[in-house]
């Protein structure tokens, strides 16, 4: 498989899962605006710039707007083509990359990706913000609908793997953020014991944390209804059989990995394979106590800059092949790459060439 | 509600009416096509064409246009009412193009070795030599088995009086032949059923038959020689194509930087390493392949390749050097050109052409440039083009200031009336809108045609102008048994 087109499938994947984790985030913080209209002031900062630290930059989103609430966070986590994780920018990307591969993947994925894009640019702020639930619910359709599509008409070779690594590496990535700023909004004073979180308002959020995983059904057929912080943790982080908790996504990611490199459970034979293997490792013997240890802050960011240094060595091991010189500049950033590098500067030629 | 055709007017006899003769009704071959449409409104035909249009969105069909920031991806119009060619016609179109890309590639042969042409005075050699697309570098190679020009499109039209002439031979990248297999899907499914009432010679094996024109060129006898498709990448106007082929015949779609030359091969960067390249069919023209031979700022191409084709390790589709047949002003040699390499008078004519660079026939130029067609010898696309009687008196004395100062890069033309088919205009009315056609040439081991084409229709009122750049669409193309 080309290399570029290896790293064009993975950044179509990763594209749109980050937009459906954004979709997912957004949904879920309407929904639990209407849980606690009656209990507290709900269009508060406090319930919208966490949002802004899950998916984008703070600091960027100050350039934009004066304030946080509900209309302008959706404004740029959804439509705002500036910021490069909105769900409209990251459809873009999902689209331009899928464009330049289209020969190699389905032509249903293709118009699958089409059609969410197409439906995007036809749709109005005022639309999303009268009815957000159906708007939302479009958007994780359509990626479960392109989900679905890829596994029923893209051929199980390498490409899937890549598809497969893109998706579970942004899923891990997006549920650890999601985590650590939940966690740290609702455990305001370092120290205090967990079971004094106990009021109607925290366990309404701590809920809403678990539906924007898709995942307070599958919690309580664990734990019952125990909504207890620390439940939670163990379920999103170390769970292996839910589809979106951190481990179950590192895991999938490495058994995709394994079938690109022909290695298997103990046995490395690159860099990526060692260091995805390390963190499935430390996760496996990991226990919320340990977690607890380390501080929860402390843990997730060692596990976002883990996936980082996992995406920098697939970089290089798989799609930089032969051109070194792309490195990252900056590993602080995490999402540097695109999978157009190059692309954009071939603009001006390429339309140079005559249409006979 | 409105009857189709029921107010369709073919209008003046100067035009040749593809439907109806000059006697006003439909000639023999569009009967049962015109009795199927009549019973059709202006309704019935526009929610189709709305079908059509998302069937293309959605496929992501689509062209960009120039010069704006991002590009605006628009979809190709499509039109709705079908070209019908009976066989006979396109028996002599067949052969005709055949004969003319025979002695075309005998040309290319010629001039990058022996020029006897121009030893025999057929040419004169300055207009040769200087070409804008005259490779000297590839003097005395020889490509893969003599052929030069694997994939040509040359644009035919119809006169007044529904004679076939050549208006322009395309030998380097031509581009539209997509367009050609999805309007036959977009019309099997708008209008399955007229189908039914005529043999329509199948063209969907066309990109299998590229396969193979490729494969037998490849410099190495192989079981399965490599093929690749280059291209500019995603922002070139016709990406969707080179996409769509290279998917079609089921190779890789590379683009400059996939591929790598090592030792004067060319191989592509995987995952697992290198692969060797046997051939390519390229869709960046000649300036941008090679920064080391051609343009060195290019970033589409691939350092070394020029090399490692001179050395016989990967064949180039179409072959380096061709334009210089496709020059407009060589152009104008095409019959004598046949005349010389076959020994054969040209079965289908070009249009009249007078070349600026002629002293006798500038001077005919300019003091009518009212009523001809000016081109630029290099220029494609309709791009660099003086439509006499639509101009304005302002855009004239420009290019006759133009044409003075260089005048091996000017012809000229009588104002054609190309023919005119009746389409579905302004989504309101059927009208008669002019059309050329395309059909494609492959040649490998011998010149084969795919029985149809790319039939372009001008959408804009009066417009002569097919090109997509300038607001053409295009029709389904049927060449039907008789």
């Amino acid at each position: 498989m080309l290399s570029r087109v290896a790293e064009s499938l993975f950044w179509m994947s990763r594209y749109f899962e980050r937009a459906e984790n954004t979709a997912r985030f957004l949904d879920v913080n309407f929904n639990l605006l209407l849980d606690l209209n009656n209990i507290a002031v709900v269009d508060h900062p406090n319930y919208w710039s966490p949002l802004i630290m899950v998916m984008a930059d703070p600091k960027d989103f100050s350039r934009h707007y004066q304030e946080y609430n509900a209309h302008n966070v959706t404004d740029y986590l959804v439509f705002n083509r500036q910021n490069s994780s909105s769900i409209i920018s990251s459809i873009g990307m999902a689209r331009e990359n899928a464009r330049s591969i289209i020969e190699s993947i389905s032509s249903e994925m293709w118009e699958q990706v089409n059609n969410l894009y197409h439906y995007l640019q036809s749709v109005t702020p005022q639309q999303v913000h009268n009815d957000p639930y159906i708007f939302y619910k479009e958007i994780k359709n359509a990626s479960h609908l392109f989900q679905g599509i890829t596994d029923n008409t893209f051929s199980r070779n390498e490409g899937w793997d890549f598809v497969q690594i893109g998706k579970y590496l942004e899923r891990a990535d997006n549920s650890a953020r999601l985590i650590d700023v939940k966690y740290h909004m609702l455990m305001p004073k370092r120290g205090q014991h967990l079971d004094l979180v106990k009021n109607s308002v925290d366990i309404i959020q701590w809920m809403a944390v678990l539906k924007s995983c898709s995942a307070l059904e599958a919690f309580r057929k664990v734990y019952l209804s125990k909504i207890d912080p620390d439940n939670i943790l163990r379920f999103l982080i170390l769970d292996r059989t839910f589809p979106r908790s951190i481990t179950f996504s590192i895991c999938a990611a490495e058994e995709a990995l394994w079938r690109i490199s022909g290695s298997s459970r103990h046995r490395y034979v690159n860099n990526v394979d060692r260091l995805i293997g390390k963190m499935d490792a430390e996760l496996s013997y990991t226990t919320v106590e340990d977690i607890h240890q380390q501080g929860v802050h402390q843990f997730l960011e060692d596990i976002e800059n883990g996936l980082i240094r996992i995406g920098e060595q697939l970089h290089l091991l798989f799609f930089a092949y032969h051109t070194p010189k792309i490195e990252p500049t900056d590993a602080s950033e995490g999402l540097t790459f695109t999978g157009m590098a190059g692309g954009r500067a071939n603009w001006s030629q390429s339309q140079q060439q005559q249409q006979q | 509600m409105t009857r189709l055709f029921e107010h369709y007017d073919a209008g003046p006899e100067r035009f040749f009416d593809e439907v109806i003769s000059k006697e006003g009704s439909p000639r023999g071959h569009y009967e049962k096509m015109m009795r199927r449409f009549s019973q059709l409104s202006v309704e019935d035909i526009r929610a189709r064409r709305q079908l059509m249009n998302i069937f293309f969105r959605n496929q992501g069909i689509t062209f960009t246009v120039y010069g704006v920031d991002e590009g605006i991806e628009r979809i190709f119009p499509f039109d709705l009412i079908p070209r019908i060619i009976p066989s006979p016609e396109w028996e002599t179109i067949e052969r005709g193009l055949v004969q003319r890309i025979t002695a075309l590639n005998e040309f290319l042969s010629d001039i990058y070795h022996d020029q006897k042409i121009l030893k025999d005075k057929v040419i004169p050699p300055e207009l040769v030599l200087g070409s804008k697309h005259f490779r000297r570098e590839f003097v005395g190679v020889r490509p893969p088995l003599g052929v030069y020009i694997h994939v040509t499109g040359s644009d035919i039209i119809r006169d007044d009086s529904g004679k076939f002439l050549v208006l322009e031979d395309n030998l380097r990248t031509p581009s539209g032949v997509s367009y050609m297999l999805q309007n036959r899907q977009a019309m099997k499914r708008a209008f399955p059923v007229l189908f039914d009432l005529y043999k329509v010679r199948p063209i969907d094996n066309y990109p299998q038959q590229l396969l193979r024109t490729l494969q037998e060129i490849s410099p190495t006898p192989k079981a399965e020689p490599k093929v690749v498709v280059l291209t500019p990448g995603i922002y070139n106007s016709a990406y969707f194509e080179h996409s769509y082929l290279a998917q079609q015949m089921g190779v890789q779609l590379t683009e400059g930087r996939d591929l790598v030359v090592n030792n004067n091969k060319v191989y592509t960067r995987t995952t697992r390493g290198l692969q060797r390249v046997d051939v390519i069919y390229r869709r960046v023209d000649d300036d941008f392949l090679d920064p080391l031979v051609f343009r060195p700022d290019s970033k589409l191409g691939v350092a070394g390749l020029i090399n490692a084709y001179r050395k016989g390790n990967v064949a180039l589709a179409n072959a380096i050097g061709t334009g210089v047949a496709d020059d407009k002003v060589i152009y104008s040699f095409v019959p004598d050109i046949i005349r010389y390499y076959l020994g054969e008078d040209p079965i289908i004519d070009n249009v009249e052409t007078w070349l600026a660079s002629n002293p006798k026939h500038l001077k005919y130029i300019l003091e009518n440039l009212e009523s001809l067609v000016v081109k630029a010898a290099n220029e494609s696309g309709g791009y660099g083009m003086l439509v006499g009687p639509h101009s304005t008196l302002e855009e004239r004395e420009k290019f006759a200031e133009m044409i003075v100062a260089n005048p091996r890069n000017y012809i000229a033309q009588p104002t054609i009336s190309l023919s005119r088919h009746p389409s579905f205009f302004n989504d309101s009315e059927i009208a008669p809108c002019h059309i050329d056609l395309r059909p494609y040439v492959l040649y490998g081991k011998s010149p084969s045609i795919v029985p149809g084409g790319l039939t372009r229709v001008a959408l804009k009122r009066g417009s002569l102008v097919v090109n997509s750049s300038q607001g053409g669409g295009s029709k389904d193309t049927w060449v039907i048994d008789i």
